[in-house]
């Protein structure tokens, strides 16, 4: 019989380690979490102000609050604000929102933190069907406008739905949930791939909407976004109970009343339209949805119905501090927000393994 | 010795049976994993009032037998009985309403604080949308302190010892406010004080707060100690069922677990204390001085008994 005091190995989850060394830093876990959200609320403000005064021509914050209240310093400040910089804004707030909640339902339904979008087929998903449109002919390329996220989102809720189908053996596993969402991943993108070799003439654009960009976001797109945020965002948000007792094991669960079978496949279908909405009107945009609710755990502890809120906030901040880089790095050039995100998310995902493995 | 291979009630303290209306039973049950079945056409009936040991070998199906009962596993032929009603009919949450279950290995983020896990318990009344109420405040509260665990609400399940940890899941599956509780060997990976102490735990929620415990023990004599009726399966059937002085034998001992053994009276209390020393179908005897010490401590212990008695 095993006698071990102190450690049971068997219930340490994947994030058991850091558990033990983020007990010191949990600056907003429990009653300390109004407090997080309203500085959460402050970054973000403030972040928008900024991301609204970037731009080829550059505004001080002074002068896009007055723009933004209707009081421009001059009169072209308000076209520029208005009509070019403020969709871009709002498109980088609710699609960073978008994937930071879609990657915390995913981590606490897979009860694995390294769970992200891509793992349900929503990414992939939703970037063949754009690009199997995309390739039909040259002119879908000039207009994207309304039709091409729709498009997008269908293919990604229904690469999502057959993950979700091909995992489902009696009852679904997060494991077998995991495996099976990067293996049809796997296939979509390869399906991807040959498409972009057939249609070469629209391979750069199809590329800059591949790795996910915020270029060229104007009123059309948040136009056909805010619906699907207005319907997947507070029903994420409201899901997190649920997420909780997901969180405990599917014993634990069932126990507690929970049918876990449907309340996992409506936790993924959420997020999958999240993750789906959000690509389909700025693209593949990598890693958001890992590094934003990590962070959000260190801040404010387990609990979904903080980690929920806090990924919001951080998806959204992460998102929209990413596009200023991504115009302010290489000026005049404005990169893709995506690679910029790759590139500094990467080396905070190694900082993230090497700390876990002390 | 008396066994029976039905699952016939055993008599209840008088105290204790007329009292609760629930009632929890398996009819004819057929479980298994896939193709592979585990039990057979098995019925049992829990005994309302009392704490209930499912023993028996590796693979015998006491665990599967648990899952059953606590909604988990969803039998192949036959039903388990809530109320009188199948279990797999009844609304998820009405079941965890009178019935909690904590499982062998419970899993939950290691940053999640015991008052949080606790809190997870409320599920069955709050649902997914309702906050909280100040009932639901007083249960996790009762539940923490009845656990002894009120001290480390605060603290995360990373900084727990074993013991202060299952005391926290034990508080969650309380929280429930069940009057019939589930236990997978909950002994499992703790120190022998640990085990000890969360056997106590489990006798006192029976005792004073009158809970109906079912639980899978592998020690034998845990199980003989803590437990009114002691249920032995062997091959997904039930072999024994009765109070432990009946059940716990020498020839069960043989035929269920292939060990030899001798049945002793605990020296200090008397309750049956099953030292097994070899293997039944063991080609050799067993060395002839490992029976001379049994004896010996057989001697040593009525002497022991003899002692306290007279004194």
């Amino acid at each position: 019989m095993s006698t071990s005091l102190s450690v049971r190995p068997r219930t340490r989850l994947h994030i058991g380690r850091m558990g033990m060394r983020l007990r010191a830093d949990l600056p907003f876990a429990g009653r300390r979490f109004p407090l997080g959200l309203l500085l959460g609320g402050l970054v973000l403000a403030v972040l928008c102000v900024l991301h609204i005064a970037t731009g080829s021509v550059d505004l001080s914050p002074g002068q896009v609050i007055a723009a933004l209240a209707g009081h421009p310093e001059q009169p072209f400040h308000t076209i520029i604000v208005w009509d070019l910089r403020l969709p871009r804004t709002l498109i980088a707030l609710v699609t960073g929102a978008m994937f930071g909640l879609a990657g915390a339902i995913l981590q606490a339904i897979m009860r694995n933190p390294l769970a992200e979008p891509e793992m349900t087929g929503a990414t992939s998903g939703a970037v063949l069907a754009a690009v199997l449109w995309l390739g039909q002919g040259p002119g879908r390329l000039a207009e994207p406008g309304t039709v091409l996220p729709l498009i997008a989102l269908a293919g990604g809720v229904a690469a999502s739905g057959l993950v979700y189908l091909l995992s489902f053996q009696r009852s679904s596993l997060p494991g077998r949930l995991i495996l099976t969402g990067l293996l049809v991943s796997a296939v979509l993108r390869s399906g991807t791939s040959i498409v972009l070799l057939l249609h070469q003439e629209a391979l750069g654009s199809i590329l800059i909407w591949l790795i996910g960009s915020l270029n060229g976001r104007v009123w059309v797109h948040w136009d056909v976004l805010w619906p699907w945020a207005l319907v997947a965002l507070p029903l994420g948000l409201a899901s997190a109970r649920w997420a909780n007792i997901l969180q405990l094991g599917d014993a634990s669960a069932t126990g507690l009343g929970l049918r876990v079978p449907y309340a996992r496949a409506a936790l993924l279908f959420i997020a999958a339209l999240l993750a789906a909405s959000a690509v389909a009107i700025v693209g593949g945009i990598a890693f958001l949805g890992l590094i934003a609710p990590h962070i959000a755990r260190r801040l404010v502890g387990a609990d979904a119905r903080r980690v929920f809120p806090m990924s919001v906030i951080l998806g959204a901040a992460l998102l929209l501090a990413a596009d200023i880089a991504a115009q302010l790095l290489l000026r005049p050039t404005t990169l893709p927000v995506g690679a910029v995100l790759a590139a500094l998310g990467a080396p905070f995902f190694l900082y993230l393994l090497r700390w876990r493995t002390p | 010795m008396s066994r029976s291979s039905t699952n016939g009630a055993t008599p209840a303290p008088e105290e204790k049976a007329e009292r609760p209306e629930t009632a929890l039973s398996a009819r004819a049950v057929s479980l298994g994993y896939g193709e592979r079945l585990v039990i057979r056409e098995l019925s049992f009936a829990v005994t309302m009032g009392q704490i209930t040991a499912l023993v028996g070998p590796n693979g015998s199906g006491k665990s599967t037998l648990l899952k059953a009962l606590a909604r988990i596993l969803a039998p192949s032929r036959g039903a388990v009985y809530l109320d009188g009603r199948a279990i797999q009919q009844l609304p998820a949450r009405e079941v965890a309403r009178r019935l909690a279950i904590l499982p062998q290995a419970p899993v939950a983020p290691e940053e999640l604080t015991v008052g949080e896990l606790v809190e997870q318990g409320r599920y069955p009344y709050t649902g997914p949308l309702r906050p909280l109420g100040e009932h639901d405040y007083a249960a996790i509260a009762r539940a923490l302190e009845q656990t002894g665990a009120t001290a480390f609400r605060p603290r995360r399940l990373a900084s727990l010892s074993g013991g202060e940890r299952q005391r926290a899941w034990i508080a969650l599956a309380l929280a429930q406010e069940t009057p019939i509780l589930l236990l997978d060997e909950p002994t499992t990976f703790l120190d022998i004080g640990h085990q000890l102490d969360v056997l106590a735990l489990i006798r006192e929620l029976n005792r004073t707060h009158g809970k109906t415990i079912v639980l899978v023990l592998h020690d034998l004599n845990h199980a003989a100690r803590y437990a009114d009726r002691m249920v032995t399966l062997r091959a997904g059937q039930i072999v024994a069922d009765g109070p432990p002085q009946e059940v716990l034998t020498e020839a069960l001992l043989a035929e269920v677990f292939g060990v030899r053994a001798r049945i002793l009276p605990h020296p200090v209390d008397g309750v049956p204390l099953c030292l097994p020393f070899a293997i039944t179908d063991a080609p050799r005897e067993q060395p002839p001085d490992a029976h001379t010490t049994i004896t010996s401590a057989a001697e040593t212990a009525e002497k022991t008994v003899g002692q306290r008695a007279g004194s």
